[in-house]
């Protein structure tokens, strides 16, 4: 190869040369500027959230020269404290990804092929505004659903509501923290919230039910837990795999999947036998303690025994230990809770065992939130509905939230057209095919639409699907509503603003959803024109300095975290007795178990095993894998086998496999790690890979999908909630 | 003088990466590469007496560094920290120090060609900032400062809490990295990646007698070809440059 040498190449390399010549290294450490630097004169610190998940945490994202050079955490922030993620690190690998969507596009050939020309702004936006008039005019408004994720859907969830729909549906309710909520709400008058309010670091006893803290990294929760185990907190992990949790445990319990509330209630029945529970508390703040004491009565360790392959020694010890510890004893109620379709009731299980444990609202338990009043413009009434909802939230589904909605409700609704036909498909920082199971019906959903649009910052696997695809840009160049966050011991208000101008052709959530709403004459309820003004009247009643806030990047307010720092009268539940309710009357009154039952769930046949899934640190859901700092530490996920299973299939380490499901669903060839930190009556892996997406060069079709294997979905008949470890596999050769 | 160390507690460390990726972040290693890595030790037992611990590793900035014995350029040298340094305008990257680290902590940059490592964030660490994995840790597990500074944390942690370093009865070359946790998991965590024999010291040791003027003679001789090849260019002009 030809080379020429300029006259700085010549320079440098020059210098090196007469350093080495004289072997008098140069004193190290003389740079003072960031990583990236190039000569900028000024670098500047913009204070923002991060967005690489839905914890947000405060970062500083350094700029130079019009580039975001690094992203760090933001010290001054109450939640993280200057702490940050893998992911959160890597937020230039989200910003910078060449891969990104940049420009709107718009389908050429047949929905699927993946054949797009790009377009225009106004052609894109004129398109979909068409579109919408035109549906509502032939189908009615109720006849689009929107399929949102994260905070910016707060601008696109006024403009469908205002647009007449009320089909909203978020994965964060029915594939994930649904039933918990619902069940924390059924008994102490309020959902468990996000971030949970867990008091860990002053916890003595930390109880994870499948939460597999440290692969399932949220900065700030992390930070506690830690605190906590240095401090001297014990830990029991029940999970059937040897977590990272669990590899710090005193106590690992490794149950039989699908029988934790066997564990819950023989807990409860020895607090309750042996006296162990909290009985002040437990008289003064709840109901329905006789009716809990009765049923669980016979439910004791012996019988649990056997159900969760946890000897009943075992169970009492954990139980004594719980209750030694109480009321600092924090039973963690899980994120990702949809699992065997009685999830509802497990999380009311884990809920009641809390209460009796008197460490709802107390030191070393869960605290209480304390909310910020927040402002906004007025605007007007969205238009009702005339034919209700077609997600069965509040109707076949009668405890589903309305907000959040239930997103495979309204696959069910595309498919069968019942209650009403769905005719259209927003989706916004969502990718439908991971999110939701049953890969197959999702899929069939949408050839079916007459529209399918996708909001989104990267070509995910939906996106060839679409007829139109808007390309927004990334958290670093976008401003979003702030987080208003009560479930903190110290609430706080905490800011997204750009680092820099949008790259590409791309456009912030706001503006796009505004712009919407201008083609479709709905701007009264965008009565704002600046992401400034929208943040000003938010944060006007707080009083708080907006300059201040927008330097610091959040602002904290004093908290009432414990019942015992409000007055007595304030110690009341937000539940319709105002008391913590053990025994379930709006559970009776729906026809529920008031009380938890235990129910059996199916084993898996003989030659197969139950798939489990879970999360990695250094990846968020399916949306980091294209990142190339965090794919070059985790390209692709693979298979947990325990070492009977893989010597039963004739499997080994490091070997590439295919699983089948029960259903005759076959996977994409995955590598096997076999272990002996699992059961061996269930298989792991990592979720989010395996996207079939060839506009993402890193990660299409690296490792493979869980959500492809989960063709079986139990539905929690209270919630709509899709419980989702109900499938089983075995290998076939890949 | 200082001598930096830097601490790990393994009780709260929860191997999640975030050190890693905030290191290659700040100074620009490419993916792929770090300076700082996180393992989980293989299980060590069976199902369900199980023990595993995570596990992070850079530079030990060691008291007695082989690397700077086998370097024959110069360019790996201790400074008065007690960080052991990589000039890469000296470093040819011919790799010898590679060798000769005992715990792998070194590796050639595939964007410079120079050898690269973990030097305890230096230049943040002289503008007051700590390092960027101690900055950024989640867990809280990592820290970072001056062992004979009495007040200091690891001062502390190493003196009184018992922190222990990654030594082997065949390799004591003085780690200033040190580990805190259930001693039978900092065992574990040392025992499965032991550092490598002294064998390779040796030899590397023996080799850089050899190989260190004929180095500099190569390195005199780039430069001489440099320079002709410069003034070279300055004759005919710089149009074709494509820097």
């Amino acid at each position: 190869m030809a080379m020429t040498i300029t006259r700085r190449g010549f320079l440098k390399s020059a210098a090196a040369a007469g350093v080495a010549a004289t072997v008098a290294p140069a004193s190290a450490g003389a740079e003072v500027h960031p990583p990236g630097w190039s000569g900028a004169a000024r670098v500047d610190k913009i204070a923002s959230n991060c967005d690489l998940c839905f914890w947000r945490c405060g970062v500083l994202a350094s700029v130079a020269d019009g580039k975001v050079v690094r992203v760090e955490g933001n010290p001054a922030h109450p939640q993280n404290k200057g702490r940050l993620c893998a992911r959160g690190n890597a937020g230039t690998g989200l910003l910078y990804d060449p891969d990104r969507l940049k420009t709107p596009l718009l389908r050429t050939g047949a929905r699927g092929e993946g054949a797009f020309k790009p377009v225009s702004w106004d052609e894109a936006l004129d398109f979909l505004a068409g579109k919408l008039r035109e549906i509502k005019e032939k189908h009615g408004p109720e006849s689009v659903a929107l399929f949102p994720h994260g905070i910016a859907a707060s601008f696109f969830i006024p403009l469908m509501r205002a647009y007449g729909t009320p089909n909203i549906g978020m994965p964060s309710f029915a594939q994930c923290r649904g039933p918990r909520d619902v069940a924390y709400k059924l008994t102490f008058g309020r959902p468990v919230g996000s971030p949970e309010p867990l008091d860990l670091e002053e916890s003595r006893l930390v109880v994870l039910i499948g939460s597999h803290l440290g692969e399932n990294v949220f900065t700030s929760q992390t930070t506690a837990f830690s605190t906590a185990l240095a401090r001297g907190a014990k830990l029991l992990t029940v999970d059937p795999r040897f977590s990272t949790a669990a590899s710090k445990s005193d106590w690992w319990l490794p149950i039989r999947p699908g029988t934790d509330m066997a564990l819950l209630l023989a807990w409860m029945n020895v607090l309750v036998t042996e006296k162990l529970y909290d009985r002040e508390y437990v008289e003064q703040y709840t109901s329905g303690f006789n009716q809990l004491a009765e049923h669980v009565k016979g439910l004791t360790p012996e019988w649990a025994a056997p159900l969760t392959d946890i000897s009943a020694d075992r169970i009492r010890e954990t139980a004594r230990a719980m209750g030694a510890a109480k009321p600092a004893v924090l039973v963690h109620p899980g994120r990702h809770t949809t699992w065997y379709g009685d999830d509802v009731q497990r999380g009311r299980a884990m809920a009641i065992l809390t209460a009796l444990l008197g460490a709802y609202g107390r030191k070393g338990g869960m605290f209480l939130p304390t909310s910020i009043k927040t402002g906004g413009f007025p605007t007007p009434k969205f238009p009702v509905a005339a034919r209700g909802r077609a997600d069965g939230a509040g109707g076949r589904f009668p405890l589903a939230g309305e907000e959040e909605g239930v997103t495979n409700g309204l696959v069910d609704a595309t498919l069968s057209g019942k209650p009403y036909p769905i005719k259209a498909w927003i989706t916004y920082a969502q990718n439908v095919l991971g999110s939701i199971p049953q890969q197959a019906r999702t899929l069939e959903a949408i050839m079916k639409l007459d529209l399918m649009v996708v909001v989104d910052v990267l070509p995910v696997e939906q996106t060839r699907y679409a007829d139109l695809v808007l390309p927004e840009a990334t958290y670093l160049e976008r401003y979003d509503p702030p987080m208003v966050v009560a479930t903190a011991k110290e609430p706080f208000i905490s800011v997204r603003m750009p680092a820099i101008k949008p790259l590409h052709d791309s456009r912030p959530g706001w503006w796009i959803a505004r712009e919407l709403a201008r083609r479709l004459d709905l701007l009264a309820w965008f009565p704002w024109e600046t992401p400034e003004q929208h943040l000003a009247k938010l944060v006007e009643p707080t009083g708080v300095n907006l300059a201040e806030l927008v330097a610091t990047g959040a602002v904290a307010f004093p908290g009432k975290p414990y019942l015992e720092d409000r007055p007595s009268d304030e110690r009341v539940f937000p539940s319709p007795s105002g008391k913590i309710e053990l025994w379930s009357k709006q559970l009776a009154d729906l026809g529920a178990d008031p009380l938890p039952r235990y129910t059996a769930h199916e084993q898996p046949p003989t030659g197969f095993v139950r798939l489990l899934y879970g999360r990695a640190a250094v990846h968020s859901f399916g949306r980091t894998q294209n990142n190339e700092p965090l794919h070059a530490l985790m390209p692709e996920n693979a298979v947990w086998l325990s070492t009977a299973t893989a010597r039963a299939w004739g499997v080994a380490d490091g070997q590439r496999i295919m699983l089948e499901n029960s259903d005759g669903v076959r996977s994409d060839p995955v590598l096997a790690k076999v272990t002996e930190g699992i059961r061996s009556d269930c298989a792991f892996m990592a979720h989010g890979f395996g996207a079939h997406a060839p506009g993402l060069r890193l990660a299409n079709r690296r490792g493979t999908s869980d959500n492809a294997l989960i063709s079986r979905v139990s539905v929690d008949p209270l919630t709509g909630a899709t419980g989702m470890r109900v499938n089983f596999v075995r290998p076939v050769r890949a | 003088m200082a001598r930096y160390a830097m601490v790990t507690d393994l009780r709260k460390c929860v191997g999640c990466q975030a050190c890693t990726v905030a290191c290659c972040q700040e100074w620009g290693v490419p993916a792929g590469q770090a300076r700082t890595n996180v393992r989980t030790t293989p299980l060590s037992g069976t199902f369900p007496d199980l023990k595993s611990t995570p596990m992070v590793e850079q530079c030990n900035q060691c008291d007695r560094p082989s690397c700077v014995e086998a370097c024959p350029s110069g360019a790996t040298y201790k400074d008065a920290g007690g960080v052991v340094q990589v000039d890469g305008g000296v470093c040819i990257g011919c790799g010898f120090c590679l060798d000769a680290c005992p715990y792998a902590n070194r590796f050639i940059n595939t964007a410079t060609r120079k050898v690269d490592k973990c030097d305890f964030c230096s230049p943040r660490v002289v503008r007051g900032e700590p390092p960027a994995c101690v900055a950024t840790c989640t867990a809280h597990a990592k820290y970072f400062g001056d062992l004979e500074d009495r007040g200091s944390e690891v001062h502390r942690l190493v003196f009184w809490e018992g922190a222990r370093r990654q030594e082997t009865s065949s390799v004591a070359i003085g780690p200033n990295v040190y580990y805190l946790g259930k001693p039978e998991l900092v065992a574990l965590a040392f025992s499965s990646d032991p550092p490598h024999s002294p064998k390779l010291l040796t030899a590397g040791q023996a080799l850089n007698g050899l190989v260190r003027p004929l180095v500099v003679g190569m390195v005199a001789a780039t430069f001489l070809g440099q320079a002709v090849a410069f003034f070279a260019q300055i004759h005919k002009g710089e149009g074709d440059s494509h820097e």
